[in-house]
C-alpha cells in the first residue's frame, strides 16, 4: 500500500492526478461491474472482452503489472473456496466434445473465476490510477454524504502510521517471547489492542487540538474544485459504457470466431 | 466474510447497495442532530485503528489456527450505533479498494453484513440491553460475547441469504448455512472474547471513555426498535424478493433447497435470468446473440425469435460446434486484449 | 496592533486526576522575542502551552495576548493569532494533501480561494517545501513533515509561534534547516524543548520550569552555565557548553 513500489496516483498522466475525473471512472467501473454480474452463470467465452477494460487501464496507466496480479490473486481463495462446490451440486452434463463431458458446474466454476478476476482487477485498478483524495472528492460531489467523505479520508491519513505501531507492537512481542514464530494468546493480544486503542484515543484528542488551534468549526473545508471536462471524462465514459453495452449485447467472441473462420 | 462480487448478481448488489446508501444517509443525518467537533479526528483514528487492531493475529486456544479482530462491536460500543456505521462503512470500502477485500459491486452487501448488524441489532438490543448503564466486568464480558455472536450470526445468514439469491454459486441454501452459521459462532465467540476483554481494558483505564459514548446513545425505546426492526426486515425481503422477481426461473432460494432435499430435478438450469438488458434485447432482437440465433452446425429451424423461457431451456443442450467457437472465441478475445495492452503499454512509454 | 505581549499571570492547571500540572505560572513575553521553555519531563512545559491556546483550561489565572485576556468569548480570536506547533507532526498534518492541510487554517478564517492559494504558496515557499503541495503527508520524511506543518502554522499569519518539542525525531541536517527557519522569523516565539543547544542558538532568553513553575526566568547563556540551577531542575547543560572550561 502506501509504502512501496511505483507511486501511481502521483504519476502525471491521463489516469492520475489533473487526469480523467474520479466521477468518470467510478461510474465506468460500476458500469463494468454491472455488466460482468449480468451475465448467466454458465458465460464463460461472452466474459473475455471485459478483459480489455482492465488491462488497456492498466497499460495506460504504469500499473505494475506483477502488483495488481498478486492483488487479485490474494482475493481469489473465498471465491474459489465457494466456487468448487459448483461442480459438487451441479452435475448436470451441459456438454460433451472429443468424448468429454463436462457438467455445468465446473462452466459455471470457471465463469466464477473469470468474474472474479474481472472484478478484482477493476477495483484494484480504480484504487491505483487515483489519487484516494481525488477519489473522495469525486464520490463527495456524487453525492456520499460529507461525513463519510471526511472519515475515509482521516482513515486513509492515518491508517499505515497506525499500522506502523501494531507492526511494532508484534515484533515487541516476538522478541520477548520464546520460540521462533511466537503465538500471541488472546489474553496478551486483547491487552495489546487495548494499549493500540488508548494511544489511538490519545492520537485522535491531539489531532482534534490541533484542529481547534487552526480554527475548526465541525466542518473540514476543501479547497478543490473537480472539473469534468466533457472533451476527456465525457469521452471515457462514452466510449467505456458504448464498449460495455456491445460486448453485453453481441456476442464478440462469436463474431471474431465466424470472422476468423470466414463463416 | 466477505461477499465477492463473482458471485452476486446486479439485483443483490444493486438493491444492497441501495440499502446501505440509505442506512449511510441516515446515520449521517442523525449524527447532526447531536453534533460534537471532536467525533471527526476520533472516527477516523478508530477507522484506521481497526486496520491496526487486525494486523495482531493471535492464536485460538483448542484449534490450532489464529484469527484477529473485526472490530465492529468494539466500534458500536465506543462510538455508538450511527458513528460506528460510518466508520464500519469507510474501513470496508478501503478494504473493497486497496485489499481487494469483496468488491466494489458487493460493498453494499459487505458494509450491510458486518456492519449494520452489529452497530444497529446486536448493541442496542443486546449489549446494551445487558450492560445498561452500571458497567461490570462480567457484564460487559456477556454482553460483547453475546452481540459478537449474534452480529456475526446474523451477517453469516445475510451473506448465505445474498450468495442463494444471487444464483451465480451452487451452493444450496440448507448446506451453506450449515456451513457458515457454526463457523461463525466459533469466530463471534472468540471475537466477543477479545472484544470483551479490549473494553474492559479501555474501561479500567479510562472509564470516561465509555461513559460519553453511552450518554451518546441512550437506550433504544420502543419506536427505535420498530423502525430498525423494520429496516432490516425490509432490507432483507427487499433483497431476497427483488432479485427473487428479477430471475424469471425459480433459481433462487427454493430451487436450491429443492435440490438440496433432493426432490426435484431440475430440467434447465437457469441461466442469463437476472438480466433486465437479456430481455430487452430479445424484445428488440437487432442485436443476434448466439445462443439464440441458428447455431452453425444445422440446428438452423430454430425460430430466431422463440419466447424467452423456451431458449433459455434449450440452451443446456448446446452443441459442440456453439462450444468450440465459444471456446476460440474467447481466446481469439483475451489474445485481443492482451495485445492491445502491450501495444498500448508501448505505445505509453515510448511517448515517456 | 503592533505590540503584541503575551503574558501569563498566577495560572494554575489541574487535570482531572488530580494532578497539578501548572502552580501559579507567570511570565511575560515582549514583541519578537524568543523564548525557550526548558525543564524535565512534567515541568509543565506541555501544559502551558496548551494553556495558552486555551486548549486546557486552567481554575486560576490569566493568559493575555496583546491586551485580549483568554476566555471562552475570546478564545477564537486568540487561536487565530497564536500559531501552534505540535510536537508531532503527524498530529497536525491530517489532511489528504499537504495543500489541503497548508489550506486548511486560511480556509477556516473565511477567506477567499484566491487569498487562501496565495498563502499556501507564501507559507509553503517560507520553509522551502513548494514542490510538496500535491503529495500525501503520509509519505513525506520526517523533516518534510516538520517543514510542512510549520508552513500549516505559517499560513494564518500568527503573531505569536509557540512551539512544542519542534527538533523532536528530526536528524541532524534537519534539525539544522529547523534552526535556520525559526532564526530567521520575525515573530514572537516561545519554544518549549529538551533541546537546550537549539535554545542557545535560536533563543536569548530561557525560562526554566519546574514543578509547574517558573524556577528562572533569564538570559539563555547564563542560566545554562548554572549549574546547580540545572541540575536542580533535571536538566543537563547544552552539549556545546559541557566541553567548555570553567
Amino acid at each position: 500500500m502506501p509504502t512501496s513500489g511505483c507511486r501511481l496516483d502521483e504519476n502525471p498522466g491521463f489516469f492520475s492526478r489533473g487526469g480523467v475525473d474520479p466521477r468518470a471512472k467510478v461510474f465506468v467501473t460500476f458500469a463494468f461491474l454491472l455488466v460482468v454480474t449480468s451475465f448467466g452463470k454458465y458465460e464463460i467465452s461472452r466474459l473475455t472482452p471485459l478483459f480489455l477494460y482492465p488491462v488497456s487501464i492498466t497499460a495506460v496507466s504504469c500499473v505494475p503489472v506483477a502488483k495488481l496480479l498478486r492483488r487479485v490473486l490474494v482475493a481469489l481463495p473465498f471465491v474459489l473456496f465457494v466456487g468448487l462446490f459448483n461442480p459438487l451440486f451441479d452435475r448436470q452434463i451441459l456438454f460433451k466434445a472429443w468424448g468429454l463431458s463436462i457438467s455445468g458446474g465446473w462452466i459455471s466454476f470457471v465463469s466464477i473465476t473469470f468474474r472474479s478476476l474481472l472484478a478484482v482487477a477493476a477495483a484494484v485498478v480504480l484504487a491505483m490510477t487515483t489519487p484516494f483524495d481525488r477519489l473522495c472528492l469525486g464520490l463527495e460531489k456524487m453525492g456520499v454524504p460529507r461525513v463519510l467523505v471526511t472519515q475515509l479520508q482521516f482513515l486513509y491519513r492515518y491508517l499505515s502510521l497506525l499500522q506502523e505501531e501494531a507492526v511494532r507492537m508484534v515484533r515487541a512481542h516476538a522478541l520477548r517471547a520464546r520460540g521462533n514464530r511466537p503465538k500471541i494468546r488472546v489474553s496478551s493480544a486483547a491487552s495489546m489492542i487495548g494499549f493500540l486503542l488508548l494511544r489511538s484515543l490519545d492520537r485522535a484528542t491531539r489531532i482534534y487540538r490541533s484542529m481547534l488551534v487552526r480554527g475548526f468549526d465541525g466542518e473540514v473545508r476543501l479547497m478543490k474544485p473537480l472539473r469534468f471536462a466533457w472533451s476527456r471524462d465525457g469521452i471515457f465514459v462514452a466510449f467505456w459504457t458504448l464498449y460495455f453495452l456491445t460486448v453485453r449485447f453481441v456476442d464478440v467472441p462469436g463474431r471474431l470466431f465466424g470472422w476468423v473462420l470466414g463463416r | 466474510m466477505h461477499m465477492a462480487d463473482a458471485l452476486l448478481s446486479p439485483a443483490v448488489g444493486g438493491t444492497m447497495l441501495a440499502v446501505t446508501a440509505g442506512l449511510t444517509a441516515y446515520s449521517a443525518r442523525k449524527l447532526k442532530e447531536s453534533p460534537d467537533e471532536s467525533r471527526i479526528p476520533l472516527m477516523g483514528v478508530l477507522g484506521a485503528f481497526i486496520f491496526a487492531a487486525q494486523m495482531i493475529n493471535f492464536s485460538i486456544p483448542a484449534t490450532g489456527s489464529s484469527g484477529h479482530l473485526g472490530g465492529g462491536m468494539i466500534l458500536a460500543i465506543l462510538l455508538g450505533p450511527y458513528a460506528a456505521f460510518l466508520v464500519l462503512a469507510s474501513v470496508l470500502v478501503v478494504q473493497a479498494l486497496f485489499f481487494a477485500d469483496g468488491g466494489i459491486l458487493a460493498l453494499g452487501c459487505n458494509i450491510f453484513n458486518m456492519a449494520f448488524f452489529p452497530c444497529f441489532v446486536a448493541y442496542p438490543f443486546i449489549y446494551r440491553k445487558i450492560v445498561g448503564d452500571s458497567p461490570s466486568r462480567k457484564k460487559i464480558l456477556l454482553g460483547a460475547i453475546l452481540s459478537a455472536v449474534a452480529g456475526l450470526q446474523l451477517g453469516a445468514f445475510s451473506v448465505v441469504l445474498e450468495t442463494v439469491a444471487s444464483g451465480i454459486s451452487e451452493l444450496p441454501f440448507r448446506t451453506f448455512l450449515l456451513l457458515m452459521q457454526p463457523i461463525h459462532l466459533a469466530i463471534g465467540i472468540v471475537e466477543g472474547i477479545v472484544t470483551g476483554a479490549v473494553v474492559t481494558f479501555v474501561w479500567k483505564a479510562r472509564p470516561e471513555v465509555l461513559e460519553s459514548a453511552a450518554q451518546n446513545t441512550p437506550l433504544p425505546g420502543v419506536s427505535l426498535r420498530k423502525v430498525l426492526a423494520g429496516l432490516a426486515v425490509a432490507a432483507i425481503f427487499t433483497g431476497g424478493a427483488l432479485s427473487w422477481f428479477a430471475s424469471t426461473y425459480p433459481d433462487g432460494l427454493e430451487w436450491s433447497m429443492a435440490k438440496t432435499a433432493g426432490t426435484e430435478e431440475l430440467e434447465a438450469p437457469a441461466e442469463r435470468v437476472h438480466t433486465a438488458l437479456a430481455a430487452l434485447q430479445e424484445k428488440l432482437a437487432f442485436l443476434p446473440d448466439y445462443g439464440f440465433r441458428p447455431s452453425p452446425a444445422g440446428k438452423d429451424s430454430q425460430p430466431e425469435v422463440a419466447a424467452a423461457g423456451e431458449n433459455e431451456g434449450k440452451w443446456p443442450a448446446v452443441d459442440p460446434a456453439t462450444t468450440v467457437s465459444g471456446l476460440v472465441g474467447g481466446a481469439l478475445t483475451l489474445t485481443l486484449a492482451g495485445g492491445l495492452g502491450i501495444l498500448l503499454r508501448g505505445a505509453v512509454s515510448r511517448r515517456k | 496592533m503592533s505590540h503584541h505581549f503575551l503574558e501569563v499571570r498566577d495560572l494554575w492547571v489541574a487535570y482531572p486526576d488530580g494532578t497539578e500540572a501548572l502552580r501559579g505560572l507567570s511570565f511575560r513575553l515582549e514583541h519578537g522575542e524568543a523564548v525557550g521553555l526548558v525543564g524535565a519531563n512534567g515541568a509543565g512545559k506541555s501544559t502551558t502551552l496548551l494553556a495558552l491556546a486555551g486548549l486546557v483550561i486552567p481554575c486560576r489565572g490569566s493568559v493575555n495576548l496583546g491586551g485580549t485576556v483568554l476566555s471562552k468569548q475570546t478564545v477564537g480570536e486568540i487561536r487565530r493569532r497564536i500559531g501552534f506547533l505540535f510536537q508531532d507532526p503527524d498530529d497536525q498534518l491530517f489532511m489528504p494533501t499537504v495543500f489541503d492541510d497548508v489550506a486548511f487554517g486560511p480556509l477556516n478564517q473565511g477567506l477567499t480561494a484566491e487569498e487562501v492559494e496565495e498563502r499556501v504558496r507564501t507559507a509553503l515557499e517560507q520553509v522551502g517545501a513548494g514542490h510538496l503541495a500535491e503529495r500525501p503527508a503520509h509519505r513525506l520524511s520526517g523533516g518534510e513533515k516538520r517543514s510542512v506543518a510549520i508552513a500549516t502554522v505559517l499560513s494564518m499569519m500568527p503573531d505569536v509561534l509557540i512551539m512544542d518539542e519542534p527538533s523532536a525525531s528530526l536528524d541532524p541536517r534537519g534539525r539544522r534547516l529547523l534552526i535556520g527557519l525559526l532564526k530567521s522569523f520575525t515573530h514572537t516565539r516561545l519554544v518549549a524543548t529538551h533541546d537546550l543547544d537549539l535554545v542557545l542558538e535560536v533563543c536569548p532568553r530561557t525560562i526554566v520550569l519546574s514543578g509547574g513553575r517558573v524556577e528562572a526566568d533569564g538570559e539563555t547563556a547564563r542560566i545554562f552555565q548554572d549549574r546547580t540551577l540545572l541540575e536542580r531542575c533535571g536538566l543537563e547543560p547544552p552539549l556545546c557548553l559541557q566541553g567548555m572550561p570553567r
